[in-house]
């Protein structure tokens, strides 16, 4: 088996994790294992998201200074919290360390935007109706322009459905 | 007992089961991993109320703490609940169907979790039941999303549709021939995953594998369930040529009926033991060359994991006990 990491060399060191709940294995070759901190296998079970996180990380000392004083306003946790845990505290810590953050979800999923459902009732981050209906409409423009018309028709509904609810309220 | 995966269902010579699962949480609520016991059980009981409220969906509110542990365990060996759920039961609650078939499991990873299952190959209905659970449950509560990266869960890698779905595959011949080390790692490339449906190593015990969709961000759900299906289908259509190709000798026969044999005649039988010749059991099933319904060998499989017997008896037996009771359910199963 490839290694799940880099896929150019041969897993040598497994690594169970949960993934959505559920025991999953990682595979990894050696280099991978030592850069992600799995170098001995039984020395702890670590979360391979803030393994991500955590090399990102180590890449400039300056910035996990600063990462350090930087916390979020809702449930207190800082971005160092974040890496150690592997687990988000709250949306709002999605807000304040979305440029952070980014760089481990286009590594995790390979893009860094969302597709699909919206919600009906949407209170994102306390924004306002009319800042959610622009944030749509520029989500529209792009889906046009990349001529993702099932997602642009998807908008459209939500935009005029939000337009709408407006009036009545 | 359940009885969704006992059903037939599409390519059921395949497919057992096909599952959807949802991460939602609730605006204004910090996630799961920052509230204590207290404020899960709080906020539990305000989804509680919200739900059976008005109850389209017959949901029974259940507490974890109120279950025996092989109780939680044995509905996570029959799927309808995470290890992970099953495995910690504070602050934590479940609304569930009564044919098992719709479970939402409350402040796991993330405050929701909704699970819709139904047997045999099919996606597209068991999205759109989850899809209007999901709205249901979202006309009650504001959901944490984010327009720029969607749904907001507690783990990244749920980010975005927060949607993972699942079917559960019998691949006995593309495992005997070795075929599915190559197939694993091809999946893997094409954005899904796939692992062992039973036990909780890497290793497919009974060869029954769970394949779902590994991203979530930057994919509508649209377009993962219809990669995941056309992945399936030819999953299936390896599994069948290779199915068609092995059936023909006697060696494979041969192995048939030895299975078959030991699982009528034994008096003890481990789950090891169970799974690895229930696999040649179906097998003999689905090619005819058993007289044995398909039912029988699902609801076997499903229903002899260890802390399903222990649940059966109300106590927790000791293996050899556990042994000597699936051997007998067995034995009168294929009498
Ligand atoms: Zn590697
Ligand atoms: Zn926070």
């Amino acid at each position: 088996m490839l290694c799940q990491n880099c896929g150019k060399y041969e897993a040598t060191t497994h690594v169970k994790r949960i993934v959505n709940g559920e025991a999953a294995e990682a595979h990894l070759c050696s280099d991978c294992a030592k850069m992600l901190g799995y170098e001995d296998v039984f020395g702890g079970f670590g979360n391979i998201f803030g393994s991500f996180l955590g090399s990102f990380l180590g890449d400039t000392g300056v910035e996990r200074l600063s990462a350090r004083t930087l916390q979020c306003e809702k449930c207190g946790s800082t971005f160092n919290d974040i890496v150690e845990s592997g687990k988000i505290g709250c949306a709002k810590c999605y807000e304040t360390f979305y440029e952070k953050l980014l760089p481990s979800l286009q590594r995790i999923h390979g893009k860094t935007r969302h597709e699909g459902k919206i919600p009906n009732k949407i209170a994102v981050n306390g924004d306002s109706k009319k800042m959610q209906i622009e944030k749509l409409e520029e989500e529209l423009k792009a889906a046009v322009d990349a001529q993702n018309y099932e997602t642009a028709a998807t908008l459209r509904d939500r935009i005029k459905e939000l337009k709408e609810g407006g009036k009545n309220e | 007992m359940s009885k969704w995966y006992i059903g037939a269902g599409e390519q059921n010579d395949i497919v057992i089961s096909t599952r959807i699962r949802f991460a939602r949480n609730i605006a204004d609520y910090p996630f799961p991993c920052k509230l204590n016991t207290k404020s899960r059980t709080e906020l539990n009981g305000k989804i509680r109320d919200a739900v059976q409220n008005d109850n389209k969906f017959g949901l029974s509110f259940v507490e974890m703490k109120t279950l025996a542990g092989f109780e939680a365990a044995s509905m996570a060996e029959r799927h309808i609940i995470s290890p992970e759920f099953a495995s910690d039961a504070g602050g934590r609650a479940m609304l569930i169907s009564p044919d098992e078939d719709i479970c939402i499991m409350l402040c796991e990873e993330d405050h929701i979790r909704l699970q819709v299952m139904r047997p045999g190959f099919a996606l597209d209905e068991a999205f759109s039941v989850a899809n209007e659970i999901d709205d249901f449950l979202n006309s009650k509560f504001d959901f944490a999303f984010d327009s720029r990266i969607g749904y907001l869960t507690q783990c990244p890698t749920n980010l975005g549709t927060g949607m993972r779905a699942s079917v559960m595959l019998h691949l006995p011949c593309l495992t005997m021939n070795g075929a599915i080390t190559r197939l694993i790692s091809t999946v893997s490339k094409l954005g899904l995953t796939i692992r062992g449906a039973f036990g909780e190593g890497s290793e497919a015990v009974g060869d029954m594998y769970q394949l779902s969709n590994q991203i979530t961000l930057g994919i509508s759900e649209k377009a993962a369930i219809e990669n995941l299906k056309s992945i399936t289908l030819q999953l299936c259509a390896q599994e069948r040529a290779a199915r068609e190709e092995m059936i023909k000798s006697l060696d494979t026969e041969d192995a048939i009926f030895r299975a078959y044999g030991l699982l009528k005649w034994s008096k003890l039988i481990s789950t090891d033991e169970l799974m690895k010749n229930l696999s040649l059991v179906r097998l003999g099933s689905v090619s005819g060359k058993l007289p044995v319904p398909l039912k029988t060998v699902n609801e076997l499989m499903i229903s002899l994991q260890p802390a399903t017997i222990n649940a059966k008896a109300g106590q927790k037996l000791t293996p050899r006990e556990r042994d000597f009771e699936r051997a007998k359910e067995v034995r009168e199963s294929l009498a």
